[in-house]
C-alpha cells in the first residue's frame, strides 16, 4: 500500500518533469536537425546530427557579435546594480531613519514597473541626449529592475550577519565604511555572488527594452530571435541554435543560484 | 577629522547613488510618461508636437472599446493563468514535500522553463504549435484535443487559452518553488499536534497547511499577478496580439499604440493605466508581505 | 491496560540510533516519567508511542494489542508538546474543541466538554483570545487543556515544562501532579531535569544511549541507582564516587580507608550520597581526612566540597560546618550503611 503510494507519486513527478522539459529539449534537438527532419509531418526523435546550423547563424549571419553585447549589457549591469545597490541594501539592514520603509517600499515597485510604461519615455529622454543604440541605453535601463533586486535581496544578506560583527569591527579600528567593505561585503560574499548571477540572468533575458532602446549593432542576442522569424520559410534549425546560445548560460547560472533563487524572486520574503 | 564626519554620514553616502540612478531611470522616465500624457504628442500625424490638451487623451481612454477589451482580456488572462498555477503548483509542491528521493535534482529540473528568457519561451512554443510540422499540434491532434485543420497560435478561440497554458508551463514551476520552501518553513509542531487530535489528511490540509501558508499564497498570488498584468514578450513573439486582436493584452496595445500608431499622447496614457493597476496590486504585496512579518513575529512569542 | 515496549529500535536517516533494544512496560493510571540526558532516546521513545514516529523494528502493545502500524488518530493518545504547538489561526476555544471536532462530536457535546476542561485548567476567561496574546503558562495550560479535552487513555508530554521560567515550572509540576491523581489518566511524561521527573513520575524510567537503564519508583531509585550512571543522574549536588579497590574489608582509595566487610576484593567505585556523609569530630573508623576548599550555603544546608589528593567530594551538612575555612583538615565519616559500589567497568551496581 505504502510502496505503492510511493511509486504512484514517482510517476507524477516523472510526469511533470517530462512535460516541463520536453518543449526545451525540442529546441535543443531541433538545432542539430537537417531543415527535412525539422520540417517532418511526424515529430522525428531520432536522427542524424548536423552542426551546420551554429556556424550558419553565428557567423554566416553575424550573430556573434549579438552574443557579446548580450554579455556586456549583462555583466555591466550587474557590476552597476552591485555597486549601487550593496551599498544602499547595507543601509537599510543597519540603519533606522524615518520613512525607511516607505523609501524600501519605493525600492519594490521598481522592480515592478511595467517596462511597457517606462520604456516610451525613456526612449524619448535616450533619444534627446543622444544615447539610444549604445549599449548604454540597455545598461541604464536594465539596471531600473536589477537594482532593486541587489537592494532587496542583499538587505537580507546583510540583516543575516549578526550586528555584533560591526560592533567588533568598529571596536577594532574600523570605520563605517571600511567595516562595510572589509567585513560586511567578504561575509555576504555568497550572497553577493547569487545577487550578481540572478542580475545576470534577468538582464541577460530581458527583451523589451533592448528592442526598443537598441537597434543594429547594439541589438542584444534575445532581441536577434524574432529578427530570424518570416512569415515564410523560417529557418527553425537556425533560430533554434541561436535559442540554445541564449539560454544555455542561464541554465549552468541556475544551477548555481537555485539554493537563493526563491529568495530573489520574491523579493527576500521566502528564504528558499 | 574630515573623513570622520563623512564616515559619520555612511548611511547618507551609501544611499545616495542608488536615489540618483533611480530617479533619473525611473522617476524622471515616469513623470515625463505622465506629462506625455497630458498632451497631443505624435510622430506620425502632422502638427502634433506636444501641445497641452488636458484629459483629452484619459476621457478618450475611457471610451475606446479596444482598449477596455484589451483591459478585460489581460485581466481574464491574469486570474486565470493565475489561478490555474496556483493551484497545480501548490499539488505539485504538496508531493514534493512528501517524495523526499532526489529532491534537490527534481526542482533544479523544474526550475528550467522559468529561467528561460521568455522570448525563448514563445519562440520554442512557436516551433512546437505550428500547424504543419509542430511537435505539439502533432501529438495534441493524435490524442484528439485538436482537430485536423486546427492551429492554436491562429484559431481565435483556441489561441488565448493556448497563452495561459504556456504561460501555466513557464510560471507554475515557480509556484511550486516558493510554496514548496514555505511548506518546508513551516514549523512542524501544529502538524504533529492535529495528528495527535485525530485529524486526517484532508483536515490538516485544510484546518493547518492552508491557514499556516496564508502569508505565502498571497505572496505569490501578488507576484504572479503583476507578473501576468505586465505580460508582453511571450504574447509578442507568439502572435503579436493576434489573430485580429485575439491576444492583445494591454502590454500590447500599449506597445501599438506608441510604435505602431506613434501616437505618445495616448499611449502614454494607457501605460499609465498599466502602471496604475500595478501600483495598485503593488500596494496590496506591500500590506501583505508587512501582515505576514508582524504575524512570524507573534509567531516567535506565543510558539504557535 | 498496558502499554508495552518490545525490542523497540529506532535509527534515524542521518544514521543516528535512538534506540536499540528498548523494552519498557507498565499500567494504566500511572504517572510515567521518561528520564535522561540529551540524546538518551527518550523523546523518540514517547513519539514512537505515539505513533509520530515508525520504529526501525520491534513492537508496542497497548491493551495486547499490537498497535505498531496504527495511525495516531486510532491510538487514543494525545500529546503536549514542549512549544505548546497551538493553533495560532484560531481562538483558544477552537484550539481546544479540535480534537472533538475531527473526531466528528456533536456541537452541545463540544461544548460542554471545552468549557468543562477549560474550568478545570482555569483558563475559562481566555476562551476568546488567540495563542499569541496568552503568555508561556497560559498556553502551556491551553495545550493541557487540548490534550485532555477528549479524555483519550494516555497523554504524552514532550518536556511541556522546559520553556517556562522557574517559579512557574514548580507551580505547573503542582497542577499536573493533581490533574493526574483527579483524572487517572496515564500520564507519560518525558524530561532531562530529574528533580521533575522525582517529584511527578509514579515510576520513573531513566534512558542512557537508546536503552532502558532503570525504571522502577523515585524512592527506589534514589536509593538503589541501579547503575553507576543513574547514582550520578539522580539527585543534586550529585553522589560523590571515588574510584579505588576493596582489600581485607576495607575499600582504599589513596590514604582513605573505610570498611567494607564482606564485599568481594579487587577494583570497585564506591558512591556515597553527599548527606550521607558526616563532618566528624574526631579520627574513627570509617573517616577520612579531608582539606576543605570550598563552602557554599544554600540555605538551610551547608555544601561543603572537600579534597584528599585526587580524590574530591562534597558533603551536605546542616550547621555545623559554618565555622569552617578553606584550608582546613577536616575528618569525613562514610557510614558503612549508606555506601553503594559499582563495578568500574560495567558500572552495574554491586549489591
Amino acid at each position: 500500500m505504502k510502496e505503492g503510494w510511493r511509486i504512484a507519486a514517482f510517476a507524477v513527478v516523472i510526469a511533470v518533469l517530462v512535460m516541463a522539459l520536453a518543449p526545451y529539449i525540442w529546441i535543443v534537438l531541433t538545432s542539430f536537425k537537417t531543415r527535412l527532419d525539422a520540417l517532418a509531418d511526424t515529430p522525428v526523435w531520432l536522427f542524424t546530427p548536423t552542426l551546420d546550423h551554429y556556424p550558419e547563424v553565428f557567423i554566416g549571419k553575424g550573430y556573434l557579435p549579438l552574443v557579446w553585447n548580450s554579455a556586456i549589457v549583462a555583466v555591466s549591469t550587474t557590476l552597476l546594480s552591485l555597486a549601487v545597490g550593496a551599498p544602499a541594501a547595507y543601509v537599510f539592514a543597519r540603519h533606522r531613519f524615518a520613512g525607511q520603509e516607505d523609501l524600501f517600499f519605493f525600492f519594490l515597485t521598481t522592480r515592478m514597473a511595467p517596462p511597457i510604461a517606462i520604456v516610451v519615455p525613456m526612449f524619448l529622454l535616450f533619444t534627446e541626449i543622444g544615447i539610444t543604440d549604445h549599449l548604454i541605453a540597455v545598461i541604464i535601463a536594465h539596471t531600473s529592475f536589477t537594482l532593486s533586486l541587489v537592494v532587496w535581496m542583499m538587505r537580507g544578506f546583510f540583516a543575516d550577519i549578526p550586528r555584533e560583527v560591526d560592533e567588533a569591527a568598529q571596536m577594532d579600528g574600523l570605520s563605517r565604511a571600511g567595516t562595510f567593505l572589509r567585513v560586511l561585503v567578504p561575509m555576504a560574499a555568497p550572497g553577493l555572488a547569487a545577487s550578481a548571477i540572478l542580475c545576470f540572468i534577468l538582464s541577460w533575458n530581458e527583451f523589451l527594452y533592448a528592442f526598443i532602446l537598441v537597434a543594429f549593432e547594439g541589438r542584444t542576442l534575445t532581441v536577434g530571435i524574432p529578427g530570424l522569424i518570416t512569415p515564410h520559410g523560417t529557418l527553425w534549425g537556425q533560430v533554434a541554435a541561436v535559442a540554445v546560445v541564449a539560454t544555455l548560460p542561464i541554465i549552468a547560472f541556475t544551477v548555481l543560484v537555485q539554493r537563493h533563487l526563491v529568495r530573489g524572486l520574491t523579493f527576500g520574503a521566502v528564504k528558499g | 577629522m574630515g573623513s570622520a564626519v563623512l564616515d559619520r554620514y555612511v548611511g547618507v553616502w551609501f544611499l545616495t547613488p542608488a536615489l540618483v540612478l533611480l530617479l533619473f531611470i525611473l522617476v524622471g522616465p515616469f513623470a515625463f510618461m505622465v506629462w506625455t500624457g497630458f498632451t497631443d504628442l505624435s510622430f506620425a500625424l502632422p502638427n502634433r508636437d506636444g501641445n497641452f490638451v488636458g484629459f483629452d487623451n484619459f476621457r478618450r481612454l475611457m471610451r475606446d472599446p479596444l482598449f477596455w477589451d484589451s483591459f478585460l482580456l489581460t485581466v481574464r488572462f491574469m486570474v486565470v493563468a493565475v489561478a490555474i498555477e496556483l493551484v497545480l503548483g501548490f499539488a505539485i509542491a504538496l508531493l514534493l514535500f512528501h517524495q523526499l528521493e532526489r529532491r534537490r535534482l527534481v526542482l533544479t529540473l523544474l526550475m528550467v522553463p522559468m529561467m528561460l528568457a521568455p522570448v525563448a519561451i514563445g519562440l520554442i512554443w512557436k516551433l512546437l504549435l505550428q500547424g504543419d510540422f509542430g511537435m505539439m499540434t502533432y501529438y495534441l491532434r493524435k490524442v484528439g484535443l485538436l482537430g485536423d485543420q486546427q492551429v492554436l497560435l491562429s484559431n481565435p478561440d483556441l489561441v488565448m487559452p493556448a497563452i495561459v497554458a504556456i504561460d501555466v508551463w513557464q510560471w507554475t514551476p515557480f509556484v511550486v518553488l516558493v510554496m514548496l520552501a514555505g511548506l518546508m518553513s513551516l514549523p512542524r509542531e501544529p502538524f504533529e499536534a492535529a495528528v495527535m487530535d485525530g485529524a486526517r489528511p484532508a483536515q490538516i490540509l485544510r484546518d493547518v497547511t492552508l491557514p499556516l501558508l496564508r502569508p505565502i499564497i498571497a505572496l505569490v498570488v501578488l507576484l504572479r499577478g503583476i507578473d501576468a498584468f505586465k505580460e508582453f514578450d511571450k504574447v509578442f513573439i507568439l502572435t503579436g496580439g493576434g489573430p485580429g486582436t485575439a491576444t492583445e493584452l494591454l502590454s500590447i496595445y500599449t506597445y501599438r499604440m506608441n510604435f505602431k500608431d506613434w501616437d505618445l499622447g495616448y499611449g502614454a496614457a494607457c501605460a499609465f493605466m498599466v502602471y496604475f493597476v500595478v501600483l495598485i496590486l503593488c500596494a496590496i504585496f506591500y500590506k501583505a508581505v508587512f501582515w505576514q512579518e508582524g504575524r512570524s513575529r507573534a509567531k516567535g512569542r506565543a510558539g504557535a | 491496560m498496558t502499554v508495552e515496549f518490545k525490542d523497540i529500535r529506532k535509527a534515524f536517516a542521518d544514521g543516528t540510533i535512538a534506540l536499540d533494544r528498548f523494552n519498557l512496560a507498565f499500567d494504566e493510571g500511572e504517572f510515567i516519567v521518561l528520564l535522561g540526558p540529551s540524546g538518551s532516546g527518550k523523546t523518540t521513545a514517547c513519539r514512537i508511542l505515539a505513533g509520530l514516529e515508525e520504529p526501525s523494528g520491534g513492537s508496542v502493545w497497548v491493551g495486547g494489542r499490537d498497535i505498531t502500524n496504527l495511525p495516531p488518530r486510532h491510538r487514543r493518545m494525545s500529546m503536549v508538546f514542549q512549544n505548546y504547538a497551538l493553533y495560532g489561526h484560531r481562538s483558544v476555544y477552537d484550539n481546544i474543541a479540535y480534537p472533538l471536532k475531527v473526531r466528528g462530536a456533536e456541537r452541545s457535546q463540544i461544548d460542554g466538554r471545552v468549557r468543562e476542561t477549560a474550568a478545570m485548567l482555569d483558563i475559562s476567561a481566555l476562551l476568546d483570545k488567540r495563542p499569541r496574546q496568552l503568555s508561556g503558562g497560559e498556553a502551556q495550560r491551553v495545550a493541557v487543556a487540548r490534550a485532555l479535552v477528549w479524555q483519550p487513555e494516555i497523554c504524552l508530554m514532550d518536556e511541556p515544562l522546559s520553556n517556562l521560567d522557574a517559579l512557574l515550572r514548580l507551580q505547573t509540576r503542582t497542577e499536573l501532579k493533581r490533574l493526574h491523581f483527579e483524572l487517572g489518566t496515564t500520564f507519560v511524561f518525558v524530561t532531562h531535569d530529574q528533580e521533575e521527573a522525582m517529584t511527578l513520575g509514579t515510576r520513573i524510567a531513566v534512558l542512557r544511549e537508546g536503552r532502558l537503564v532503570q525504571f522502577d519508583t523515585p524512592r527506589e531509585i534514589y536509593r538503589k541507582p541501579a547503575t553507576r550512571f543513574v547514582a550520578e543522574f539522580i539527585g543534586r549536588p550529585a553522589m560523590n564516587t571515588i574510584d579505588g579497590v576493596i582489600r581485607d574489608g576495607q575499600f582504599r582509595a589513596g590514604p582513605l580507608s573505610v570498611p567494607a566487610a564482606g564485599r568481594p576484593e579487587g577494583p570497585v567505585v564506591m558512591g556515597a550520597r553527599p548527606e550521607e556523609l558526616a563532618i566528624a569530630d574526631a579520627q574513627g573508623p570509617g573517616a577520612g581526612l579531608f582539606t576543605v576548599d570550598v563552602v557554599e550555603q544554600v540555605e538551610p544546608d551547608t555544601l561543603i566540597f572537600l579534597k584528599n589528593g585526587d580524590t574530591e567530594i562534597v558533603v551536605r551538612a546542616l550547621r555545623e560546618a559554618e565555622e569552617l575555612a578553606p584550608g582546613a583538615q577536616v575528618q569525613v565519616r562514610f557510614p558503612e550503611d549508606g555506601l553503594h559500589f559499582f563495578d568500574p567497568e560495567t558500572g552495574e551496581r554491586i549489591p
